[in-house]
């Protein structure tokens, strides 16, 4: 489980998050929905402990991490992975290196082992026949899902999307959101989604968090958020997708 | 309202000062951290040898290019100011004093300063900026061990051959343009430069070539590491790179010359 309390974070002059407090349950979709560059990406590096809040406290399966070194937060971290925005892959390896990238960094395993992992993973992304291919080749989908492959190549039990569906087409979108969906129903893996398209909580999402301003103005069952009477929620239903 | 204008500049120099303190800190940090890492180099074999390919061996066209012309271009201007005061024969000594000493090293530095270094910085800032850093964070691995200290121990590898290179061959053009431009005989030429010199001349020379090494991976690294604002910002950390390694190369190499020579 993960654990967001009262957490405050500033770049400079700019407050970003104002006291937020979130949990996240394993096993669980949870999707933080808001506009662009509203601090929703900064949620996820912040769980991650690639940065630091300000105040408050970020606990992962009951763990305080938030005051942890950069090497003690190495094995919290296994137990999580992220699919960056922009993928993140290595633009010089190919994507069977791609995916056995941090196995072979990280892990004591044979290369018989991280070659069959590798191949669960091509497999499962749907990728048979491009495991020598550069990144540069491949389409928006198909680098989302090499990303997600290399996001489970450690076999996490929770895993971080920031707008996986962010620049894609709607056949693209649809299977990646059916990918996400289809994690939690075959191997119970929890997910928190970051994005900014509300189409994408309504398919996936079993709850969500609005980060407005700062602030989270709602939090609860994905089905409640009609119910809400915040104007901002009210707006973001009629438009779809927001934008700042 | 000039309370109000002189209050705003205040505040000003104030944030800029302490941002300058803040980033001083953080190199610091980056700079310890590269160096404690190197007991891992085993671990990173590989990317030390693409290193020190891209330090060593593609970077030696433009060392020597460098170092032959200013050699040739020194033997001409030193040749003819000697000629004035009839110590032509001296020349080998002159050239040699200043190109070992001075001339080699720092060419060399200013050389790799902007291609090494700013290949570091554009490499490392578009990692940055595509978040390949953060994801080798997010992934448990450390990306000062991985990306940084190869590149920092490659460079500290073979800067002293690269030096010793540029300094022969400055060396070398020199006695060329001594031997067909001004006529002095080779023998006279390379009896002036090697028994002449002392060991402190190549101390002074090839103890620049780590201290070099050590400015330009960790300043353009460091550019790179803090990246932000898409491919203009990418451009402007390595910019940001290549001059202030630059610039400290200079300080540097006149407190190395000064304190070697002072002290031996």
């Amino acid at each position: 489980m993960i654990e967001l309390q009262n957490v405050t974070l500033r770049y400079g002059d700019r407050q970003i998050l104002d006291g937020i407090s979130l949990a996240i349950e394993d096993s669980k979709i949870k999707a933080v929905l808001g506009p662009s560059g509203v601090g929703k990406s900064t949620i996820l590096k912040l769980i991650l402990g690639l940065l630091k809040p300000n105040n408050g406290r970020i606990l992962i399966d009951g763990v305080d991490i938030t005051s942890m070194k950069e090497s003690q937060l190495y094995p919290i971290r296994k137990k999580m992975g992220i699919v960056f925005q922009g993928n993140a892959l290595f633009d010089s390896l190919t994507i069977s290196e791609n995916l056995g990238f941090f196995l072979r960094e990280n892990e004591k395993l044979s290369e018989d082992e991280i070659e069959e992992r590798v191949r669960e993973q091509i497999e499962f992304a749907s990728l048979e026949g491009y495991e020598d291919s550069l990144p540069e080749d491949l389409s928006g989908g198909m680098k989302k899902r090499v990303a997600i492959g290399r996001a489970l190549i450690f076999r996490p039990g929770m895993i971080l999307f920031d707008e996986p569906t962010a620049g894609l087409d709607p056949v693209s979108s649809k299977k990646i959101l059916g990918l996400i969906g289809s994690l939690r129903k075959k191997s119970g893996l929890g997910a928190v989604l970051v994005t900014h398209i509300i189409d994408d909580v309504f398919q996936v999402a079993d709850s969500v968090a609005v980060l407005y301003k700062g602030k989270i103005i709602f939090d609860d069952d994905t089905e409640k958020l009609h119910d809400s009477n915040h104007p901002f929620i009210q707006s973001i239903l009629s438009d779809k997708i927001l934008e700042q | 309202m000039s309370t109000s204008f002189s209050g705003t500049l205040a505040d000003n120099a104030n944030r800029s000062l302490k941002e300058f303190f803040l980033m001083m800190q953080e190199f610091f940090f980056f700079s310890i951290r590269a160096f404690i890492t190197i007991p891992k180099l085993r671990r990173y074999w590989r990317d030390f040898l693409d290193q020190a390919k891209i330090a060593g061996t593609d970077s030696l066209p433009i060392v020597l290019v460098s170092s032959i012309s200013i050699g040739a271009l020194l033997a001409v201007e030193v040749g003819n100011l000697l000629e004035d005061f009839g110590a032509k024969t001296m020349l080998g000594r002159s050239t040699a004093l200043s190109i070992i000493r001075e001339l080699g090293p720092l060419l060399m530095g200013l050389m790799l300063s902007a291609r090494y270094g700013s290949r570091n910085g554009a490499e490392l800032g578009a990692m940055k900026i595509s978040e390949q850093i953060d994801a080798l964070r997010a992934f448990g691995t450390d990306p000062i061990a991985k990306l940084v200290m190869p590149r920092l121990t490659a460079a500290l590898v073979v800067f002293v051959p690269l030096t010793a290179i540029a300094d022969f061959s400055g060396l070398y053009s020199a006695a060329l343009i001594a031997e067909h431009y001004h006529k002095i005989d080779p023998g006279i030429f390379w009896n002036a430069v090697f028994p002449r010199l002392v060991l402190k001349d190549f101390v002074v020379g090839f103890l620049k070539a780590p201290v070099f090494a050590v400015i330009i991976t960790l300043v353009s690294s460091f550019n790179g590491f803090i990246a932000t604002g898409g491919t203009a910002g990418v451009g402007r950390s390595t910019i940001k790179g290549i001059v202030v390694s630059s610039g400290l190369l200079l300080i540097a190499n006149f407190y190395v010359s000064k304190l070697v020579l002072e002290n031996m």
